[in-house]
């Protein structure tokens, strides 16, 4: 892992179109700003993580030892 | 085309129906090509509006998708123009839009994901998982009511459970 120490106001550059800012450093918080195309998505990683974990559980349920899923038609009527 | 899957056995798609994802579905990097098959069926032949989302390429991978609008009528989906683009679609009615569905042996543990939706172009066989930017859509939504009886593997949960 790169490691680099920046001071408030100061950035990185991550190739040629992604800056990030550290704006504001108070209370073991550091706020961040991301300037990046519109492409690139930007997530918290708890959020990106929480989504890993929810598919690996949906995946799981859908797996063919889970329970019967027969009652889904009940469910979700057509 | 003819693949292996663990629930359904060897089935056979046509190859133009093979959905290919832009982006993984998360933690599912390796990925790529899926089959949007038809849902579970009752005991007695009943059909769902819930469908199968079978990977072509691991025979143990395979989602349950649903309409989100089913049980969250004002669902929306708002995509950024650029992953319009990288769907093929002109604008978001172009796309299907399905949210993955957790069904635990505890039903009352039912739910969906409503903060990434799988996002389909049914013309261009092209989709991904979005993850929406808005912070009112849970990963978690529930559609039973927490009081409903914890029973496993129920026989019986009348749609009238579903919330809302």
């Amino acid at each position: 892992m790169l490691v680099l120490t920046r001071k408030e106001n100061e950035s990185i550059m991550i190739g040629s179109d992604i800056e990030v800012k550290v704006l504001d450093l108070k209370d073991n918080q550091v706020k961040l700003g991301i300037v990046a195309p519109r492409h690139i998505a930007v997530h918290r990683h708890e959020v990106y993580e929480a989504i890993q974990a929810e598919n690996a559980q949906a995946a799981a349920a859908a797996g063919a030892a889970a329970c019967d899923l027969s009652n889904i038609p009940k469910l979700f009527p057509r | 085309m003819r693949f292996e899957t663990t629930r359904f056995g060897a089935i056979d798609v046509d190859p133009e129906s093979v959905i290919t994802f832009t982006q993984p579905i998360v933690g599912f990097q390796t990925l790529r090509r899926f089959a949007l098959l038809p849902g579970p069926v009752s005991g007695n032949g009943e059909e769902s509006r819930v469908r199968w989302l079978q990977s072509t390429e691991s025979p143990e991978t395979a989602f349950l998708l649903m309409d989100p609008r089913s049980v969250y009528p004002a669902y929306e989906v708002d995509l950024r123009p650029e992953e319009l683009a990288e769907l093929g679609a002109g604008s978001l009615s172009a796309l299907d839009v399905y949210t993955l569905l957790v069904i635990p042996p505890d039903h009352t543990q039912i739910r969906t994901n409503l903060k990434a939706p799988i996002v389909i172009n049914p013309k261009q066989r092209l989709a991904k998982q979005a993850i929406l930017e808005r912070q009112d859509y849970p990963i978690q939504y529930f559609l039973l009511r927490p009081s409903a009886p914890a029973e496993q593997c129920a026989e019986d949960i009348s749609p009238e459970e579903a919330r809302r």
